[in-house]
């Protein structure tokens, strides 16, 4: 059979589904058959199941024949991020702590996609408990970035970027704590869409930094992030911090146009070691905006260059008592020794990896007495900060505009060796998260190279229907839906 | 029941020198809350369970959950706070405090730190003859963990067992200022903290299941000296009595330390009942670094004024409100209504039998005396008492009203613990009416003079004591049914007209 | 605040962590590094700011009703201990 359609819209597919002119079978065994072929070279799942999703397709097709009403997102594939909990399906964060762990319940997101009728490839590969960004820090493989198969795909949601712009799935959810959604969709060329934090659920989603951590979706157009989100976002008694405000986004309000929006840019935040090109495409995407209509202003974010210091203060030290439970005690990998102590030391120390621990022990020194209110305490403060820069930029504009990255994608191994670099990587993605305001990636062209650029949008909270709509209005003239990674193509025929 | 023992024998034994110091304790008690779901997720409370059976992905600190704070708990932790006087806080934050622990799943407790639900207050206990008020320094919610089984002195023994029905459980930690100055101070507050928490419903007050449990701060210092010793944290005194024994084991110790020369070390100590000391679990060199902050996964605590007004005012009647309440409408001695107030239930017995019986004071004696006999012996809750209020009220008003005589009342109250009927039904089916009729009085005083004729002689003789003789006599003939004023009217009677 | 070889030991034990001596230089240099650039914040003025440690925008959630709700996860959870007895998690013995 032809996967051509393979790279149609999620809506596209689920529509043909709903009118029987595909059955959700069919489109389980295509996307199967070429995650068959890509998988071997792009390594972006963890765990994949063809027995599971041809299983989860005829389900919706039997409920289809039942004449049951689903969502647009029935018999559409959806490639999950490995640190959500799928139950009775391995989900180990890309730790070796937790191979071979069964989460006994579904996490909330999953649960909605299963009644909403979407179809499971797998677990996606990414960084050790969400942390890093070029999914290296996996402590099974890295993934490739499907552009450049020596690149990194970024990260931490890297296997399912890397595997939405391959092809292997429509859509995916990844989980964005400093950028984890949006940077590895700015590297794969793809839509990764931060919501509000609150908008959607946490409850199943393994825990990273839990004031900063949300899930989101990674599409290949507008309306798919906008489809996917509109299935997962809204109000969950599971999670206190969930937000009955948090509403699906009508598809048609992503066809307004921008005319009348007010946009900013941040001058003041991208300053050096910015690409060129990527500045190139900031101003170009900015200049088509402005024709459609919307008003282009400068606004500033006094506090953001700060994020970074914030971020890797804050994050570690929630990540060092969240990552406390994974003690070989009830779950996961144990150490064998017959002593209590040695038992956790060893099986942490050998069970989690090297950014891991490294953030384990930063987060605790964070926290520890003596030095809380120097760090810990003081990174709070500045967030508060940060969050008035976004308050006040919000109010003369109704988006801000900037790059999601500095640069495009790295080397494999190029920054492996260099925490330091490696996190700075994160300083257009981390302000968003630290506000725990929305943030959109897009695809905004390529560079010379044939490398993915990805611009952002950041917005007032639960205002994600106005990136997605200034998004799509750009995607609408400019982008190609169907563009796939060149060597792919070449391997298809 | 009130508790203002002696001093302790260790301290009383330890001499003079003893008496230039003074203890200085602080308390912390943990309550379990009586909710019928744990703190944060839906597993039931309820004690006794198979190992593990209460459990679900979140009190097993599973990968992805999240706690979602019970209101009943929230309510509960306020109603304490409120009945003790504490200020309730509008806004609380929970914070984790973190540590490993093979009972604690999440290898954090989720707990209050910086910003407690309560703070102030204070718990009124007995001191020398009068009252002395303790403060409280917070009150706070947190969930318990799981439970560690040990294999105490089994050789070759060297796994623990977890069992983590008993993780996610709501507790309030009541923390008390350090004002209490003995044992018997400390076996006071908490039999009062105690008894709040039952008038409150909010607490079951088992110490055997770990329901309530205490740790003790103490100090010692110079009397008149301002500064504080260095203090030694008690824990795992599993009993009031043995709260009240530690502290003055702790006392004395301390006490030896500083007159030799020495200075306390700043550390924890485990009691050990069955050996009656404290021995040594941590230093402080090797004190937890709890690492507390806030708690991402919970809001901030926020509750509406109006709300917490609302608690108030259904809150019930406390123990202190009760007593003043029963010194002043039925008039009887505070020492009475301390006593009668003891629990909730018992209270409310006592008011239905003074009311029933119209007299209160008599009410008061025959259940301080005769019902709390019986619930004693046979350690019976009033609840469980036989004899219910209406009934024991309307045997006290036969007695208020001399329609019987206490005797007779006893020997009715006897036949009521094992009967059904009313004290009237019971009085007249055994013949125990009194004899008050002039005529039954008449016969029964012939009969007696008859049967004693040398007695009656003297006292026809002018011997008046041997008279007293001669009604003994008629009290016993008739069983002690005989009107006792009217019988000796009786008597004379017939003694002049013989 | 320097960081030295000490610290990081003290840090490790406190999270349990077992740090093979080999990687201590390392781990030393790379937190150096971290804890130097996070010292920019040192520099800000944020006296009289009132720490953000939630981002919740939108009203609050009311909390949880008290009532019981069984959990089925029982078996399958107890199923993933890595040592048992019967219906007891199993560790090495706690001293």
């Amino acid at each position: 059979m032809s996967d051509a359609f393979v790279l149609e819209s999620a809506e596209a597919i689920g529509r043909s589904v709903l009118s029987r002119e595909r059955s959700a079978g069919d489109v389980a065994r295509t996307f199967l058959d070429r995650m068959d072929r890509t998988a071997e070279q792009l390594r972006t799942y963890l765990h994949r199941d063809r027995e599971q999703t041809l299983a989860m397709a005829s389900a919706v097709d039997a409920r289809i024949a039942r004449g049951e009403r689903l969502t647009p997102l029935a018999g559409v594939p959806v490639a999950l991020k490995d640190n959500l909990c799928t139950r009775c399906v391995p989900t180990t964060c890309g730790s070796k702590i937790l191979e071979g762990y069964l989460p006994p319940y579904d996490a909330h997101v999953v649960e909605r996609l299963r009644e909403a009728g979407a179809v499971f490839t797998g677990k996606t590969n990414c960084d050790e408990f969400a942390m890093g960004s070029s999914t290296e820090n996996s402590a099974y493989f890295p993934t490739k970035n499907p552009w450049d198969l020596e690149r990194v795909p970024g990260g931490s949601s890297g296997g399912s970027a890397a595997s939405v712009a391959a092809g292997e799935a429509p859509l995916a959810l990844g989980s964005d704590t400093g950028g984890s959604v949006r940077q590895p969709a700015a590297f794969c060329g793809v839509f990764g869409l931060k919501p509000t934090y609150g908008a959607v659920s946490r409850y199943g989603l393994v825990a990273f930094a839990s004031s900063l951590d949300q899930i989101g979706p990674i599409a290949r157009t507008a309306r798919d992030t906008a489809l996917l989100y509109n299935v997962i976002c809204g109000r969950d008694e599971r999670d206190m911090t969930s937000r009955a405000e948090a509403a699906a986004v009508p598809l048609e309000d992503l066809e307004r146009g921008v005319s009348g929006l007010r946009l900013g840019i941040p001058r003041d935040l991208i300053g050096e070691g910015v690409d060129p090109e990527i500045l190139a495409s900031l101003d170009r995407v900015a200049k088509a905006l402005a024709k459609k209509g919307a008003e282009i202003l400068d606004v500033s974010l006094p506090h953001a260059r700060y994020s970074i210091a914030t971020y890797y203060l804050i994050a570690p030290a929630e990540a060092s008592s969240n990552l406390a439970r994974y003690d070989g005690v009830r779950y996961g990998f144990r150490a064998k020794t017959d002593d209590l102590q040695a038992m956790y030391a060893v099986t942490r120390g050998r069970g989690f990896g090297r950014e891991v621990r490294r953030r384990i022990l930063l987060g605790t020194y964070a926290l520890s007495a003596g030095y809380y209110d120097a760090y810990y305490l003081r990174a709070m403060k500045v967030r508060t900060l940060i969050r008035r820069d976004f308050e006040q930029a919000l109010t003369r504009a109704d988006a801000i505009l900037l790059p999601t990255t500095p640069t495009p994608p790295f080397k494999i191994g190029e920054k492996v060796d260099d925490p330091l670099a490696m996190y700075l990587n994160d300083i257009f993605s981390v302000p968003a998260s630290l506000a725990g305001v929305p943030a959109l990636s897009f695809p905004a062209g390529m560079t010379k190279a044939n490398l993915p650029i990805g611009l952002q949008l950041v917005g007032r909270p639960f205002e994600e229907a106005t990136l997605l709509r200034v998004a799509r209005t750009w995607e609408s003239e400019n982008a190609d839906a169907a563009r796939v990674p060149r060597l792919l193509s070449e391997r298809r025929s | 029941m009130s508790a203002t023992g002696p001093a302790t024998e260790s301290t009383a034994g330890a001499g003079a020198r003893q008496d230039r110091y003074e203890t200085v304790v602080g308390l912390e008690v943990h309550a379990q809350l009586r909710t019928e779901s744990k703190i944060f997720c839906g597993c039931s409370t309820k004690f006794g369970a198979r190992p593990n059976t209460q459990v679900c992905p979140v009190c097993l600190g599973l990968p992805g959950v999240l706690p979602v704070l019970n209101e009943r708990a929230v309510r509960f932790a306020v109603m304490t706070g409120l009945a003790v006087g504490a200020k309730v806080a509008e806004r609380s934050v929970f914070a984790r405090k973190n540590y490993f622990y093979p009972d604690l799943p999440k290898g954090y407790q989720i707990s209050q730190y910086d910003r407690p639900l309560c703070t102030g207050g204070g718990i009124d206990i007995r001191s020398g003859g009068g009252w002395k008020r303790i403060g409280l320094v917070r009150i706070h919610l947190e969930e318990d963990a799981g439970k560690s089984l040990h294999p105490e002195g089994r050789e070759g023994v060297t796994t623990t067992r977890v069992d983590l029905n008993r993780s996610g459980v709501p507790l309030i930690e009541i923390v008390s200022e350090p004002d209490i100055r003995s044992g018997t101070e400390a076996y006071d507050y908490l039999i009062r903290l105690k008894q709040i928490l039952m008038y409150l419903d909010v607490c079951d007050g088992n110490m055997e299941e770990g329901s309530l449990r205490c740790d003790a701060n103490v100090s010692v210092r110079l009397k008149g000296q301002a500064a504080f010793g260095t203090k030694a944290e008690i824990k795992n005194m599993n009993s009031f009595r043995n709260v009240e024994r530690a502290i003055a084991f702790e006392t004395d110790r301390q006490i030896r330390i500083v007159e030799s020369g020495g200075r306390v070390a700043q550390e924890t100590l485990l009691w050990n009942a069955d050996k009656g000391i404290a021995e040594t679990m941590r230093s402080k060199e090797e004190a937890h670094d709890y690492r507390y902050f806030p708690e991402p996964d919970l809001l901030t605590l926020d509750l509406d004024p109006a709300w917490v007004e609302a608690v108030r005012s259904e809150l019930p009647e406390l123990p202190h409100q009760i007593r003043d309440r029963l010194t002043r409408d039925f008039g009887i001695p505070e020492y009475d209504a301390e006593v009668l107030t003891e629990t909730r239930s018992l209270a409310t017995y006592y008011e239905e039998v003074a009311r029933r019986s119209g007299n209160p004071k008599l009410a008061s004696n025959w259940i301080m005396t005769e019902v709390n006999g019986i619930r004693n012996k046979e350690g019976q809750s009033i609840e469980e008492f036989p004899i219910r209020p209406d009934r024991l009220g309307d045997l006290i008003k036969m007695i208020a009203t001399e329609r019987i005589s206490g005797k007779i009342g006893k020997q009715v109250f006897e036949m009521m613990l094992t009967r059904p009927e009313g004290p009237d039904e019971l009085v007249k089916a055994h013949g125990l009416l009194p004899i008050d009729d002039e005529g039954s009085l008449r016969a029964l005083a012939r009969e007696v003079i008859a049967a004693n004729p040398g007695p009656a002689a003297e006292v026809r003789a002018g011997k008046e004591r041997t008279f007293a003789f001669l009604v003994g006599q008629a009290m016993k003939q008739s069983r002690g049914r005989a009107h006792p004023e009217k019988i000796q009217e009786a008597l004379r009677k017939e003694l002049g007209a013989g | 605040m320097p960081i030295d070889a000490k610290v990081v030991h003290d840090v490790a034990a406190l999270s349990r962590l077992q740090v093979d001596p080999s990687e201590e230089a390392r781990l030393v240099k790379e937190l150096a590094s971290i804890l130097s650039y996070v010292e920019q914040l040192q520099a800000l003025d944020v006296s009289g700011i009132e720490p953000t440690s939630q981002v919740g925008s939108g009203s609050k959630p009311p909390l949880r009703e008290d009532r019981v709700k069984p959990s089925d996860v029982r078996d399958e959870a107890l199923a993933q201990a890595p040592d048992r007895d019967g219906d007891y998690f199993r560790v090495p013995r706690v001293v």
